[in-house]
């Protein structure tokens, strides 16, 4: 448990938008999200990013975990419930601020 | 060693489990940008994708299934590796065949048993040979 952390950027209630970065051989960001536009839920905890502790890089920094919400219609072409929402959790640096 | 009907018995098997539309596509001298992006998606990054229906079933696991799992989880406790390995190297880096083609804990482990390797624990011909040693007593035994 050594390593530093990164400063968290967010908070609850901030879009956010998923970043598209490429996919090398492992990922916990699902290609369904990337891109798409969401809502940080809740502020859960730092940890090593899945990039770093799969490979079990211990030392790494660590980073803030969110969950975001995202409307099921952003990410499903011809989802038919306006108010249908989907969780998922990810890590500081695969976030960006979309403004709004 | 296997017969020539057994080995065409394992190429028909991984052929059935490849993706349904079949092209001849064996190391091409270039591929299109549609075509990389599609082959880099790691195989376990599933969430959308069109499946049938999976039927529920009330099943206990078997010895196989437990022994397995408590070898993963005490290399766990011994700090060999951490969960995050475990879904790289179990639902990820053993490709597409084998994540459809193996049962859950078959995954799991072919990954122990790779990360051991790949760690430098134990070596792969040292494997080849217990594997070999245990397969023998047991067609002794079962003779």
């Amino acid at each position: 448990m050594s390593g530093n952390s990164v400063p968290a950027r967010f908070n609850v209630g901030d879009r956010v938008r998923v970043r598209d970065l490429p996919n090398l051989f492992y990922t916990r960001t699902q290609m369904y999200v990337r891109g798409a536009t969401g809502v940080v839920a809740e502020r859960t905890y730092e940890d090593l990013i899945p990039e770093d502790e799969a490979w079990n890089r211990d030392g790494a920094p660590r980073e803030q975990f969110y969950i975001v919400r995202f409307r099921q219609k952003d990410l499903w072409s011809g989802y038919p419930f306006e108010t249908d929402t989907l969780q998922t959790e990810l890590p500081d640096r695969w976030l960006e601020p979309a403004g709004g | 060693m296997p017969t020539k009907e057994a080995l065409d018995g394992y190429y028909a098997v991984g052929a059935r489990l490849g993706p349904i539309k079949h092209e001849q596509n064996d190391w091409p001298y270039e591929i299109t940008r549609a075509e990389f992006a599609a082959y880099m998606v790691p195989p376990h990054d599933v969430g959308g994708q069109p499946d049938a229906p999976v039927r529920y079933e009330e099943k206990q696991e078997e010895l196989w299934e437990l022994n397995t799992y408590v070898t993963c989880e005490v290399l766990g406790w011994r700090g060999i590796w951490n969960s995050e390995e475990r879904r790289r190297l179990g639902n990820n880096d053993l490709g597409a065949t084998l994540y459809y083609g193996f049962p859950y804990y078959g995954r799991w482990i072919w990954a122990a048993a790779r990360m051991l390797i790949d760690k430098n624990h134990i070596t792969l011909i040292e494997l080849l040979e217990k594997v070999a040693e245990v397969k023998a007593r047991q067609q002794k035994g079962a003779a």
